[in-house]
């Protein structure tokens, strides 16, 4: 588990979900992209891949004792120590998630992989947005005109992800899964049900709930799943109890759901449908204990869900933390402005607002005073049309940046981060600290893809560039 | 492989170094008189721009035809008796190698003037011609060479395509084929983008030759990289062929006693001594040393290979180095060739067109120099292919290229190369493509070498019809076929730079991918040609005009040194003003970059140096300017630091033509000479250089360069260093 090349980047990946947990490691160079030259990850190779293993539950608490132990030994075969990971992130997922001691362990993962990579749970969002990348980027990059919908079906929830072009434009997350309902392997013989399988069974009038499920249940169950999931890629999902839904695919703020995507599957039941479709035969009854098996099969026999299943999407067993492990940072460009690199890494910082270039004196106050509240430092995205970074409006807005923090009294010793699409961080970071004379801290990062999230993670820099985890990607979290 | 051993250099008998001779005739009442062999071996060929800078051309068609009709009366022991020499009146290596020749036969010859040997040889089938040609030395080929018109250049090389095949895992060279070097250079050595243009190449059956790449980074341990990738995609692809990464020939040595899949062994040749061991780094006792370790260790020893050595060469290097000897283009190349055929090579790759206008100025210059070297080449034995190419900045064209291109293929070309879509991504010229080669075979009814074809026929890459005819196949021209899935097409896809798309219209690109690559090189193109705007410059902006010594385009692009200093006048009209810094703005090989860029970079550079107080000059602009012509500025004017603002030379995009460059010239204060000495081992260091390029829009864009500048011109003028000297001093502030 030594590094294979001497300029090696080491990614992780940890995902905690309903049903397994797995980690990954990657190594990546850091140069420049061959078409677009802005620095990029290159060479991608997966150094370690634990088994997945069962999440471990103890009285539907997550056992942290024993997930904390695996972590330790998946960290100690990976060589974590010696060569730790440069970013990537750890989530807790699906119904993992929903456990009341998930955010605790959050905290507790964190300090155990370190400052330099995000920690978190309950971020459908992120959950959904990783599977995408995890899963079909590669594909919707090469279907570059057709929206992709990834349906990334775990043990308890469905994370949607429309992208078009390898971008994720919205995400969505229901409470429909294979774990909802657990089984003795090889029958039907109840084991476990979760509230939202109980509430399902109400809602499909069954009043007693059977020991043994007859053929005829377990597809109604799953039919009213797949009709579900239908509705979803039809772009009805309002027709879907509101119970089921932890986070609406349709976005607001994003563009309308096509209503033809190509429609690719990942998680536990996605990779038993791509197995199905190469190998033509399936698992033996209920071999996982669930209704995975079923579900898969459904999927494949439903026109609407099975009609792009011929596209196959890069990956789909373990998109997640396949997806966390590549995807759970954007690399910077090379010319940022850093008053002081020996700050970094900066964590939880809240991403505040989003700026104009030509703001007005009063907004830029406004958002000066929201990050003077911050004591860690905030962030704040700045947008400028490209036909916008001419220098004059780039001074003007440094100016008024510079009084908003002058006339706000900003703590001193209070980091401020810049985040920027456009390649103008060095030139504004020199305006806005007057080419380095300023005392104030402050971050002007550029490059950086605008995402809508809560939060974001700096990164400690390589090679002249910067990475930025954004993550509280979910409506609950606001 | 049959193992040979090339003649020990001690036993080749060279003439003593004769008593220079003039030689004289009276033509149409006019005499002509040339001063020795080499002045008239100079203007018996028709005037390309290389032989007019070195003084050798004629002055006009009567002088040449005078020099040709005293040439064709010299007698070939003529000229075995004047072996020409070097500046110190010696016999170089190269010279010495080209008498090894058939003494036997040249005794039946040597009496026959030039004028009888040209006749003898429109008369002789192949293999009489090929056998004359192993009694001649490579002036006595130039020579003949010269008396023959185009028609005899293409008849001659025509007949002797019998005959000159080689053979390594393919036969390359056999009558009634084309077959092809694929060539899938990537500017960074990227493994997957080399992949992809492998595939793409594979796919219109090309690299039946070779897949032969030309690295980026010449280390033992990348070329080895490549070197196993290669050999990867040919295993997992089943294509039967060679491979070959064109490192220096001491690089590929290493990398085959390492272990390597060295199959066949590269070398650039020149065809003076000088040339070779002082620019190329290789002597004839090197090239001997790699042809023993190839039939020694070579992966292809026991496969039934017979050649594994691959040279290139192309009329002109031996000038641009001004390494000629005084002699003309096409002799010196003709005694390449004569070292080449000591090898015994699989290959030998003309590239005439690559340097540049300073060699060969337009498409007439260019194509007659491709058909010369191609008979002189297989006069002399060697398996020749042809890579008819050009650089943006000579006024060769891609129409040009293609004309050379269908009187080679006549001609009986061994080879040709397949770039993709002819825009080489790494080395910044334009070459034939796949689709030019599949073009030639289709229009002269050529196929692939035999092993190969079996293979793109199973392949679905070729079919028969049914009179037996060679048809591209329903594969063809489609690269996804080697890729697994369309996910790992599309990562391919997304590594390599400059690719328009693979849609095709028959043998051809399609019209839209045809359109796109075609406006990107008339940018780049225009980027060249077009002015300075020095009056907007100097209007506007308030810059000072200063001139240099190149006075017109055409000078500037044909001898840089031109561009590297002020016009003498200019210079003294100057005196010190011992400023911080002094900004010049100059074309280099791309006005458009100026004109794009500059008024959004200066004010922020400016502001950036004010910041600190630095005393800069009055900025300057200079039409026609080289990066060098910072050191004549800065030497003038006294300043600590020229920041010289000057357009790139232009590849085949259209943005990256606007691209500007900024070389900071520090002249070395003399508190810093003694540090700056020992870091560079150059105890006469004047000047130090850091560099900042590739500002253009959809590079690092001007508002963001500026910035970038001036950080650098900060912290080159706070530690009195710049290069690399500058960033060892920078490198325990960055670990801090």
């Amino acid at each position: 588990m030594t590094p294979t090349r001497p300029d090696a980047v080491r990614l992780l990946g940890l995902d905690f979900g309903s049903t397994t947990s797995s980690m990954m490691v990657a190594e990546v160079s850091l140069g420049k992209h061959s078409v677009n030259g802005r620095m990029t990850y290159t060479n991608p190779v997966l150094i370690y891949r634990s088994p997945a293993c069962f999440t471990p539950f103890k009285n539907q608490q997550i056992d942290t004792d024993a997930l904390l132990q695996q972590l330790s030994h998946w960290m100690q075969q990976a060589q974590l120590e010696q060569y730790p990971a440069h970013t990537g992130a750890a989530l807790i997922t699906g119904l993992a998630a929903r456990s009341d001691n998930a955010r605790v362990l959050s905290q507790l993962i964190g300090e155990r992989i370190g400052d330099a990579l995000i920690a978190t749970a309950d971020d459908p969002g992120l959950e959904s947005w990783m599977a995408f990348m995890g899963s079909c980027q590669l594909l919707s990059r090469y279907h570059h005109n057709q929206p992709v919908l990834n349906l990334d079906i775990g043990g308890g929830t469905t994370n949607l992800a429309l992208g078009l072009s390898g971008d994720v434009q919205c995400c969505g997350c229901y409470y429909i899964g294979a774990r909802h309902f657990r089984f003795e392997p090889g029958s039907y013989r109840l084991t476990g049900l979760s509230p939202y399988g109980r509430e399902l069974l109400r809602q499909l009038g069954v009043r007693e709930i059977p020991a043994v499920f007859e053929t005829h249940l377990c597809q109604r169950i799953v039919q009213w799943m797949v009709q579900s999931l239908e509705q979803i890629v039809l772009g009805n999902e309002a027709t879907i109890d509101d119970g089921f839904r932890q986070l609406a695919l349709l976005n607001p703020d994003g563009p309308q759901h096509h209503a033809s995507p190509l429609v690719t599957f990942s998680g536990g039941v996605g990779e038993l449908i791509y197995h199905f479709l190469d190998h033509g035969s399936w698992p033996a009854t209920t071999a996982y204990g669930d209704l995975g098996i079923d579900l898969a099969r459904a999927i494949v026999a439903s026109p609407i869900l099975s009609r792009s299943l011929s596209v196959r999407p890069d990956s789909a067993g373990r998109a997640t933390v396949l997806g966390l492990t590549l995807h759970s940072s954007d690399i910077s460009g090379t010319s940022l402005y850093i008053s002081n690199a020996a700050q970094l890494p900066l964590t939880d910082l809240p991403l505040l607002s989003h700026l104009s270039l030509d703001a007005s004196q009063e907004t830029i106050n406004q958002v000066i005073r929201l990050a003077q509240g911050c004591q860690r430092g905030a962030a704040i995205r700045v947008r400028c049309l490209s036909s916008e970074t001419d220098l004059p409006l780039i001074k003007r807005f440094a100016q008024r940046l510079n009084h908003a923090r002058d006339s706000t009294c900003l703590l001193t010793q209070t980091p401020l981060v810049l985040l920027l699409e456009n390649n103008i961080g060095k030139t504004l970071g020199n305006y806005l600290s007057n080419w380095g004379q300023r005392p104030e801290p402050l971050l002007v990062i550029d490059e950086i893809p605008d995402r809508q999230a809560q939060f974001i993670h700096v990164g400690r820099p390589l090679k002249q560039v910067i990475p930025i985890s954004f993550f509280g990607m979910s409506q609950e979290a606001s | 492989m049959s193992v040979f051993c090339p003649t020990p250099t001690q036993h080749i008998h060279v003439p003593a170094v004769a008593e220079p001779q003039t030689y004289d005739i009276l033509l149409m009442q006019k005499r002509y008189r040339f001063r020795n062999l080499a002045h008239l071996l100079g203007a018996a060929d028709v005037s390309k721009a290389g032989d007019r800078i070195a003084g050798l051309a004629a002055a006009d068609e009567i002088e040449r035809e005078a020099a040709r009709t005293l040439l064709s009366q010299q007698t070939l022991q003529h000229l075995y008796d004047t072996p020409l020499t070097d500046a110190e009146g010696r016999i170089d290596s190269v010279m010495r190698i080209n008498y090894d020749i058939d003494m036997a036969i040249f005794a039946t010859l040597r009496h026959m003037t030039l004028g009888q040997l040209k006749d003898l040889m429109l008369a002789s089938k192949g293999p009489r011609i090929r056998e004359l040609g192993t009694a001649l030395t490579g002036v006595m080929v130039a020579a003949v060479t010269k008396l023959l018109d185009v028609h005899e250049l293409i008849l001659l090389a025509k007949r002797l395509k019998h005959g000159a095949s080689a053979q390594a895992r393919t036969r390359v060279g056999l009558a009634g084929t084309l077959s092809s070097r694929l060539q899938p250079n990537h500017p960074t050595d990227n493994l997957a983008g080399i992949s992809l243009l492998t595939y793409a190449g594979l796919s219109m059956g090309a690299g039946d030759a070779l897949l032969g790449l030309n690295p980026a980074i010449d280390t033992v341990d990348n070329i080895s990289a490549v070197l196993h990738h290669l050999d990867k995609l040919r295993r997992e692809t089943g294509a039967p062929t060679q491979i070959c990464v064109l490192s220096h020939i001491k690089t590929q040595m290493a990398c085959l006693q390492e272990g390597a899949p060295v199959e066949i062994i590269f070398q650039s040749l020149a065809g003076t001594e000088r040339t070779l061991t002082d620019e190329f780094d290789v002597t004839v006792e090197l090239l001997d040393q790699a042809c023993a370790l190839m039939q020694t260790h070579g992966p292809l020893r026991d496969t039934g290979a017979e050649n594994v050595m691959y040279f290139e060469t192309g009329q002109g290097s031996e000038l641009t180095y001004n390494k000629h000897n005084g002699l003309d283009m096409a002799t010196c190349e003709a005694l390449c060739y004569g070292l080449a055929r000591r090898y015994r090579p699989f290959m030998v790759n003309n590239v005439t067109g690559f340097i540049g206008p300073e060699t060969h100025l337009d498409n007439f210059e260019m194509t007659y120099s491709c058909l010369q070297d191609h008979l002189m080449g297989k006069l002399m034995g060697l398996p020749m292919g042809m890579a008819p190419c050009f650089t943006l900045h000579s006024q060769v064209t891609a129409e040009g290229q293609q004309m050379a291109t269908e009187l080679l293929a006549a001609a009986g070309a061994n080879f040709f190369m397949d770039v993709y879509l002819g825009n080489d991504r790494m080395l910044a010229y334009f070459d034939t493509s796949g689709h030019d080669d599949q073009t030639l075979r289709e229009i002269h009814e050529l196929e692939p070498a035999p092993e190969y074809l079996s293979w793109a026929m199973d392949k679905g890459i070729f079919v028969r019809d049914e009179d037996g005819g060679l048809e591209r196949g329903p594969n063809w021209g489609k690269p996804e076929q080697f890729c697994a899935s369309e996910s790992d097409y599309q990562r391919l896809l997304e590594s390599v730079p400059a690719a328009y798309g693979f849609d095709n219209a028959g043998p051809r690109p399609s019209n839209q991918v045809a359109r796109t690559l075609r406006s990107n090189q008339a940018v780049a193109r225009e980027a060249i040609y077009a002015d300075l705007n020095v009056k907007q410059l100097t209007d506007t902006l308030g810059f000072r005009q200063l001139i240099t010594r190149a006075d017109s385009r055409e000078m500037h692009l044909s001898n840089p040194e031109t561009g590297s200093y002020l016009d003498t006048h200019c210079r003294l009209s100057l005196s010190p003003e011992f400023t911080d810094v002094q900004i010049l703005v100059t074309d280099g090989l791309s006005a458009e970059a100026v004109h794009h860029n500059i008024e959004q970079l200066l004010p922020v550079l400016q502001d950036g140096l004010q910041s600190r107080g630095y005393h800069c000059g009055q900025t300057i602009v200079c039409q026609y300017g080289r990066v060098k012509l910072a050191e004549d500025i800065g030497r003038s004017l006294q300043s600590q630091l020229v920041i010289n603002l000057i357009g790139e030379r232009p590849g085949g995009d259209a943005m990256a033509s606007r691209s500007l460059s900024a070389y900071l010239a520090y002249r070395v204060a003399d508190d810093q000479r003694p540090q700056a000495a020992a870091f560079s081992g150059n105890p006469d260091i004047e000047w130090e250089y850091s560099v900042i390029s590739n500002i253009y829009q959809k590079g690092l864009p001007a508002t963001e360069a500026g910035s970038v500048i001036a950080e650098k011109a900060i912290q080159i003028l706070t530690h009195g260093a710049a290069g690399n000297r500058l960033e060892s001093l920078l490198k325990p502030h960055a670990a801090a």
